[in-house]
């Protein structure tokens, strides 16, 4: 298809959302001129269906109306006027009037991908190609395919600029989302996730005893009712969010019905099964230590250093044999049930579904599931008054296991168990534990005694009325609430082996997050010039509040109940945050090749300092569509654009400024109540923190759109970044304090690139790379302080976020060899040492689809370059001699230098001295965070039109998918590189271990639409 | 369109106005900007028992892991993992960090917070208190640190950088501070103190006791101290007991209720995930000599019955039960947690006797001290004899070492023990295999929080180095 002319090009876009603006008020007061005449039309497809909404207007004039729902529209022009059909969507058409006054309007759907309409800022649609800044659209379809049971893990790898990272492979386990880079020390990090408008809460919930991760509320979304998420990467695009958006904005669409269409029923059916992807550990030797045969019953220890299994079978002593890990997972089973019907009346549509998740973990006993009811109605109340009310409604529950570095985290026995001790049963005759070492449960027992039950009900209403008064104005009233209960149990039952109490935990949590947005756009043309104008304010008002208690000291097995405690102690938090903000948006284009975009808002926030807690901020954007100028055939399209930005945001915690007293640990105690002085000192001067953002950004269409690609570059600045915990000495009094500190700076690269290779009558293949690099660097931390310690790793002065500082090798400060000791061991530094970062170089993805008539086969990779990991695991076990490189038992010579001598070592070691020495050596655990994963590959089949006949479907297809069929990790001994064991915080990135590990799995999905 | 000119502008002067207020939530529902006395010092008192002299960890206020570190030194508790660990004294920064923060911030900072509220209330009883408390701490952190953070420090936002005090500086301020404490309880002011007061129930004069009675003990501290001698300390110390603990009810201790938020220090020390367990010094030291309190103080191994320490530095990792643990006397789950007994005043009584008069004048004392101790840990009359005899009679050869070997073996776990044998020599310790340090530990080295943040001269201290008072 050819590019459209520019002459027939509409001067005027996007006016689905027209504003107001007092400016425009007096122009709509200047009066008619000349000859006119009233004519009457309608507007339809090439099918003949009604086109809504279009925007019908007279050529170099201001009059102009909008189509109903019928497609009709009736206009006042002058004679021989031109008229001026546009809408999202649609080829603009130019037609002069004539002598009759009725008009049959056909229009055609515009070229694919130059007319594709996206959602941005505040839920206003726009075509792409006026857009200023950078946005990428992930579809409901593609979601889908990618069979994650949650939201953000079917995000992954699709969108450059974002890396998402999972904590766990257990059921529900909750995933990170990081827009161009991290931009907060010890901040919330996390992209703002807006769902029809309404910001919606994406904490990690659900985890009272605190080990391992928990889930990511962003769950509770059933990804099948999504129809579209479109990420706003920079500020310039998500300014208008206000603060939180300065992270990014990940906008979820849900689906609608559609009016005058026949209700269409969809059932959509799937099972997946799940095996885990299992490191490989050592299983040539059996418990013991220094080659001497510990049979775990009569002779206990921690060491896997025993004698080789063949020996021990030689001389017949090998009573059991078994890979721990194969033995302790299973296969997980996921079922999934969505139905939905969607239609609509001439002026009404509705659309509602129900699903219903199950899912059993890898890890026996652990599960997940989710029912989620949605709906939609939007009715056209009057003509120039539209209201849709939508709600959301889901409840999940989940049964998991601590995960962690922790006692109650049963994958701590099972990584480093022996092959040759059978933990089942896991009780002895006098219902003691059964275990090969002390110290630890057996992970069996852990199973069925240690445990969190967790059930999450959450609604979110969601009301949007529409007010058209005037065809150039829209004014929006849209309210929302985000509310959810949450009840999560823990249960530890008494452990014989660890000599411990037991406890109970009951939590029960309260969220609710009202938001409200008043907005007025007006659109107008004036000649040349198509100007829009939006004015609004926001208001939220966020509530959470915990009641926590805990029974210490059980007595009554696996009685999940508060009153199983023998002590029982509480807490109860309450937090409130309210924002206030006042925005505007102002939008000219200039002949449909120069669009301009500035925006400016004023927020108040009550976690500030008081006079400190209002402030302004804004962006401007330019595009310039340069292929409207300069015709070169090849070239459908050509796009720069440019913008500038600065967001203010408030990411810091309420009730900052101030110094309280805190109950104390273990209190009340002996019948007193006690509090002590907060370690974290108040600071009453906090302001709010700043992203500084340039970024420019070529988009271009090739041979009719078969090649495409858009590149972005981005320099952000984020400037006296509000630091909750910011270490101070402890001498002051006090362990830490919030401060108006830390710089930080993210530089990136974004590209996309669109291909289709074949596209032919009856075979298709389409295929997008997408790429991210991402440099960070860490410009301050505040006064001279040269690092910070942000968890598992730590913030240096120069150095990108995510440093992993730790001992390691001491070397030879010239030469850097290793240095060891006189018994030729390597000497681990006594100092923490810079020894690794967990920042990757670069992301990409590739997607392949191909169709071949009613066969679709798809594959998706995924690819991550650098980025170091510790492998958590290995650490411990070099200690206890369970990874597989331990396997290798020679006595050996390190590679050194001899401290004091500086001789090569010559010094023969054992192994196992070796590797118990590497155990305080975190160096020697620092691994490659590379990998490429097959992260699906699937086979589709829809039946032929012709099979289903008269029948009462319109469409059947089955779908084979395969997620994580291949992953190639070269510098990684673990399961899956891509992995933040402890959870989805600031504090918990980089480290793997003990963990349950990522899924191989297999899915099949029949999906049948009704007629 | 009037209309909604004129809404619009009623809602934008509507909003102006009440903006402000809308935002103005801020105030903390769930924690109070000012609390009683009271309520500051149980917690306080807990966190001096339980992490302060004990090294555990009570809640989430902090670990006192220093007092553990000692014990270590001295060879009383051993890890049952593979060399490198605190028994060899393989030590990062970072390990100093928990103990600072339990000292510093939960200690000293709510200890000043005490004095300041109750002086401003008028309660000298607390301040009192809060005062002598105060002197425990500082001297407790100074003898493992030597110079610290004190004249300059707790002073919040206004000195992020506090410079570090010399240790003979701090000294004086110890003695001032039970000065102090000991004015203030005899003013008789203001509120009664009761059982927010876990260590007396508000007994005041046991207070002034337990302040002199710390006063000898900081007087003691300076036996080989540069610009001090022995004999004049051991006076200063011998005068201010005229004034101290006269009885075991003067004990400063901390009965632990036992229940399942309440145990004992000692028992969640001891508990099998720590994989520690008795060292074979301190367990030979006590079967060598047949002392009587073995079985109160150390447990049979589970498995062999035998009593066997581990001995420390040793490269395999055995069976956590054939070794001995710590016995119930310390580690029973709700134990007493003795922190300056009766006992040790006999014991300064003995050394300071000696010091000034000689062994005959401090034998009585000694004989006591021991007698005292036994009876307390339940060892029968017959059986103290039997050990009395058998650990003969002091002479000016023996008495610093076998005064200094008892009051060890009588406060088995007493961070004390750690600052006697600097002082002493004894009991004599030999460096355990792979040792990461050239010799046995005479100091901690700073934490990390505080290298990270307040870069201090004084920071370049290594394990070896001598705090003021241990002169050579």
């Amino acid at each position: 298809m050819n590019q459209p002319k520019q002459s027939n090009r509409c001067r005027q876009v996007v006016r689905r959302w027209p504003l107001l603006l007092v400016l425009l008020l007096c122009l709509a007061a200047i009066p008619a001129a000349a000859q006119t005449k009233k004519i009457t039309g309608k507007v339809t497809d090439e099918a003949g269906n009604p086109v809504s909404g279009a925007t019908v207007r007279e050529k170099d004039s201001r009059r102009g109306t909008a189509t109903d729902a019928a497609g009709n529209f009736s206009l006042t022009v002058k004679n021989n006027a031109v008229l001026i059909v546009t809408s999202v969507g649609i080829e603009p058409r130019e037609i002069t009037v004539g002598e009759t006054d009725n008009y049959d309007i056909k229009v055609k759907p515009r070229d694919n991908s130059l007319n594709e309409v996206v959602v941005t800022a505040l839920g206003i649609k726009r075509e792409k190609r006026e857009l200023t800044y950078s946005t990428q659209q992930v579809t409901g379809a593609a979601l889908s395919a990618s069979k994650e049971t949650g939201v953000l893990n079917a995000l992954t790898g699709k969108v450059s600029g974002v890396q998402i990272t999972a904590s766990s492979g257990q059921p529900g386990a909750s995933s990170r989302i990081v827009i161009r880079g991290n931009s907060s020390l010890l901040g919330n990090n996390e992209a703002l996730i807006i769902l029809d408008g309404i910001p919606i809460n994406n904490d990690q919930t659900g985890n009272p005893s605190g080990s391992g991760s928990g889930t990511s509320r962003l769950s509770d979304i059933d990804p099948n009712t999504i129809e579209s998420i479109n990420v706003l990467k920079g500020s310039a695009a998500s300014a208008l969010y206000g603060s939180a958006a300065a992270r990014g904005v990940v906008l979820i669409t849900t689906k609608g019905g559609a009016i005058n269409s026949k209700p269409k029923v969809m059932v959509n059916s799937q099972y997946s099964f799940e095996n885990p992807i299992l490191p490989k550990m050592q299983t040539r030797y059996a418990l013991g230590d220094r080659g001497v045969y510990f049979d775990g019953d009569t002779k206990k220890t921690s060491a896997v250093w025993g004698p080789s299994i063949d020996s021990l079978r030689s001389v017949g002593l090998l009573s059991y044999y078994k890979d721990p890990l194969k033995a302790f997972f299973t296969t997980g089973h996921t079922w999934t049930n969505t139905v939905s019907v969607g239609g609509g009346t001439d002026r009404s549509s509705y659309f509602f579904s129900y699903s219903n998740l199950n899912q059993t973990g890898t890890v026996p006993t652990t599960k997940y599931g989710r029912n989620a009811i949605f709906g939609k109605f939007t009715n056209k109340i009057t003509d120039q008054v539209t209201a849709t009310l939508q709600l959301n409604y889901s409840l999940s529950s989940s049964h998991t296991i601590p995960e962690g570095y922790d006692l109650t985290d049963p994958l701590w026995t099972v990584y480093t168990s022996p092959s040759t001790w059978n933990p089942l049963p896991y009780l002895d005759a006098n219902g003691n534990q059964r275990v090969f070492r002390l110290s630890r449960n057996n992970p069996y027992w852990d199973l069925h005694n240690i445990y969190t039950n967790n059930k999450n009900s959450r609604f979110i209403p969601v009301v949007t009325v529409v007010y058209k008064p005037l065809n150039w104005l829209t004014i929006t009233e849209r309210g929302g609430a985000d509310t959810y209960t949450e009840q999560p149990d823990y249960y530890e039952a008494p452990s014989t082996a660890l000599v411990t109490t037991g406890r109970v935990i009951q939590n029960s949590s309260n969220f609710r997050q009202l938001n409200n947005d008043l907005i007025a756009e007006a659109r107008h043309g004036f000649g040349d010039f198509d100007v829009s104008f939006l004015v609004g304010n926001n208001i939220q008002s966020t509530y959470s509040q915990t009641q926590s208690t805990t029974g210490t000291g059980i007595s009554i097995a696996n009685l999940d109940n508060i009153s199983n405690g023998a002590v029982i102690t509480g807490y109860d938090t309450l937090y409130r945050v309210r924002k206030i903000g006042f925005y505007g948006q102002a939008n000219v284009s200039y002949k449909n090749f120069l669009n301009l975009s500035l925006t400016g808002r004023y927020d108040g926030t009550s976690v500030l300092a008081d006079k400190k807690n209002f402030y302004p901020y804004g962006s401007a954007s330019a595009g310039f569509i340069f292929s409207e100028l300069i015709k070169v055939p090849a070239i459908s399209f050509g796009k720069l654009r440019v913008s500038y930005s600065s967001v203010g945001n408030d990411n810091v915690g309420p009730y900052s400024l101030t110094t309280p007293y805190q109950s104390a640990g273990a209190f009340p105690y002996g019948g007193n109540a006690g509090f002590l002085i907060s370690q974290s000192l108040g600071n009453p001067y906090l302001r709010n923190e700043i992203t500084k953002e340039a970024e420019v950004g070529l988009e271009m269409q090739f041979l009719h759109n078969r090649v495409g690609f858009e590149v972005s570059y981005f320099n952000r600045n984020h400037d006296n970044l509000l630091t909750q915990g910011v270490p101070i000495a402890p001498s002051t009094g006090f362990n830490s304090t919030t401060l108006n500190a830390a710089f930080m700076t993210n530089k990136g690269i974004e590209a996309l690139v669109n291909i289709t290779p074949v596209k032919s009558r009856n075979f298709t293949w389409d295929m997008t790379l997408n790429y991210t690099r991402i440099r960070n660097k860490v410009t301050k931390i505040f006064g001279n302080t040269p690092q910070l310690q942000i968890g598992q790793t730590w913030a240096f002065l120069g150095k990108p976020y995510g440093v992993f500082y730790s001992p390691g090798y001491l070397r030879d400060s010239s030469t850097h060899e290793i240095i060891v000791d006189a018994s030729g061991l390597p000497i681990s530094t006594q100092n923490n040492e810079i020894i690794g970062n967990l920042q990757p170089d670069f992301l990409a993805g590739v997607n392949n689809n191909f169709t071949f008539k009613n066969w679709t086969v798809g594959f998706f990779l995924d690819y991550r370059k650098g980025g170091d990991i510790l492998n958590s695991d290995d650490r411990y076990g070099y200690f206890y001699g369970t990874p597989l490189v331990t396997q290798n038992r020679q006595d050996l010579v390190v590679k050194g230098l001899v401290q004091g001598t500086k001789q090569q070592n010559t010094k023969v070691v054992h192994a196992e001295d070796y590797f118990q020495r590497l155990n305080t050596n975190y160096e020697a655990a620092m691994q490659s965070g590379t990998y490429l994963k097959l992260r699906t590959a699937s086979i589709g089949y829809k039946l032929p039109a012709q099979m289903l006949g008269k029948g009462p479907f319109s469409t059947v297809s089955l779908t084979l998918t395969g997620r994580n069929l291949f992953i190639y990790k070269p510098g990684f001994t673990g399961s899956d590189p891509e992995v933040s064991s402890y959870g989805t915080g600031n504090g918990s990135q980089g480290v793997y271990g003990n963990t349950v590990p990522t899924s191989r799995s297999f899915n099949l999905t029949l999906n049948v639409n009704f007629k | 369109m009037k209309k909604i000119i004129a809404y619009t502008a009623f809602l934008a002067a509507l909003a102006g106005t009440g903006c402000k207020k809308f935002v103005d939530v801020n105030k903390n529902p769930n924690s109070p900007l000012t609390v009683q006395e009271k309520i500051l010092l149980a917690p306080i008192e807990l966190n001096i028992a339980h992490g302060v002299d004990a090294g555990g960890s009570a809640g989430n206020d902090g670990e006192g892991e220093a007092a553990s570190f000692t014990n270590h030194f001295m060879q009383t508790i051993c890890y049952n993992q593979v060399a490198l660990n605190y028994g060899t004294y393989y030590f990062v920064s970072t390990d100093m960090n928990l103990s600072w923060q339990q000292l510093y911030n939960t200690e000293l900072e709510n200890l000043q917070q005490l004095i300041q509220i109750s002086e401003k209330n008028g309660n000298a009883n607390y301040t009192g208190i809060a005062q002598i408390l105060k002197a425990y701490v500082v001297a407790f952190t100074t003898d493992l640190w030597g110079d610290i953070p004190y004249s300059k420090a707790l002073n919040g936002a206004s000195n992020l950088t506090p410079t570090y005090d010399k240790q003979e500086d701090i000294y004086d301020s110890v003695q001032a501070l039970l000065d102090l404490g000991i004015a203030n309880i005899g003013k008789s002011q203001g509120l009664k103190v009761g059982a927010d007061d876990y260590f007396y129930g508000g007994k005041m004069p046991q207070w002034v006791k337990l302040a002199y009675s710390l006063k000898a003990r900081y007087y003691m501290h300076l036996t080989k101290a540069p610009g001090h001698t022995a004999v004049a300390q051991a006076q200063l110390a011998l005068t201010a007991l005229q004034n101290g603990m006269t009885a075991n009810g003067d004990d400063w201790k901390f009965d632990y209720p036992g229940g399942a938020t309440s145990q004992s220090a000692w028992y969640t020390i001891m508990l099998p995930y720590s994989t520690l367990c008795a060292s074979s010094a301190i367990v030979d030291t006590l079967v060598n000599r047949n002392d009587p309190r073995l079985p109160f103080v150390i447990t049979k191994s589970k498995n062999t019955g035998l009593y066997t320490g581990r001995a420390i530095g040793t490269p395999s990792i055995g069976n956590l039960d054939d070794y001995s643990s710590i016995g119930d006397y310390y580690a029973a789950i709700d134990a007493t947690q003795y922190i300056l007994p009766y006992t040790e005043v006999q014991f300064i009584q003995a050394e300071a006797n000696w010091l000034v008069t000689g062994a005959a004048a401090a034998q009585p004392f000694y004989t006591a001290a021991i007698t005292n101790n036994m009876t307390k840990i339940g060892v029968a009359s017959g059986d103290i004899a039997t050990y009395l005899a058998s650990r003969g009679t002091l002479t000016a050869g023996n008495a610093l070492q076998r005064i200094i070997e008892e009051k060890r073996i009588a406060h088995m776990l007493s961070p004390e023990n750690y600052n006697d044998w600097r002082r002493t020599g004894w009991p004599a310790l030999t460096i355990v295999p792979n040792a990461q340090t050239a010799g046995i530990p005479r100091r901690l080295i700073y934490p990390q929080s505080e290298l990270n943040t307040n870069p201090q001269p004084q920071q370049s201290a290594q394990f070896t180095d001598r705090v003021w008072w241990d002169g050579q």
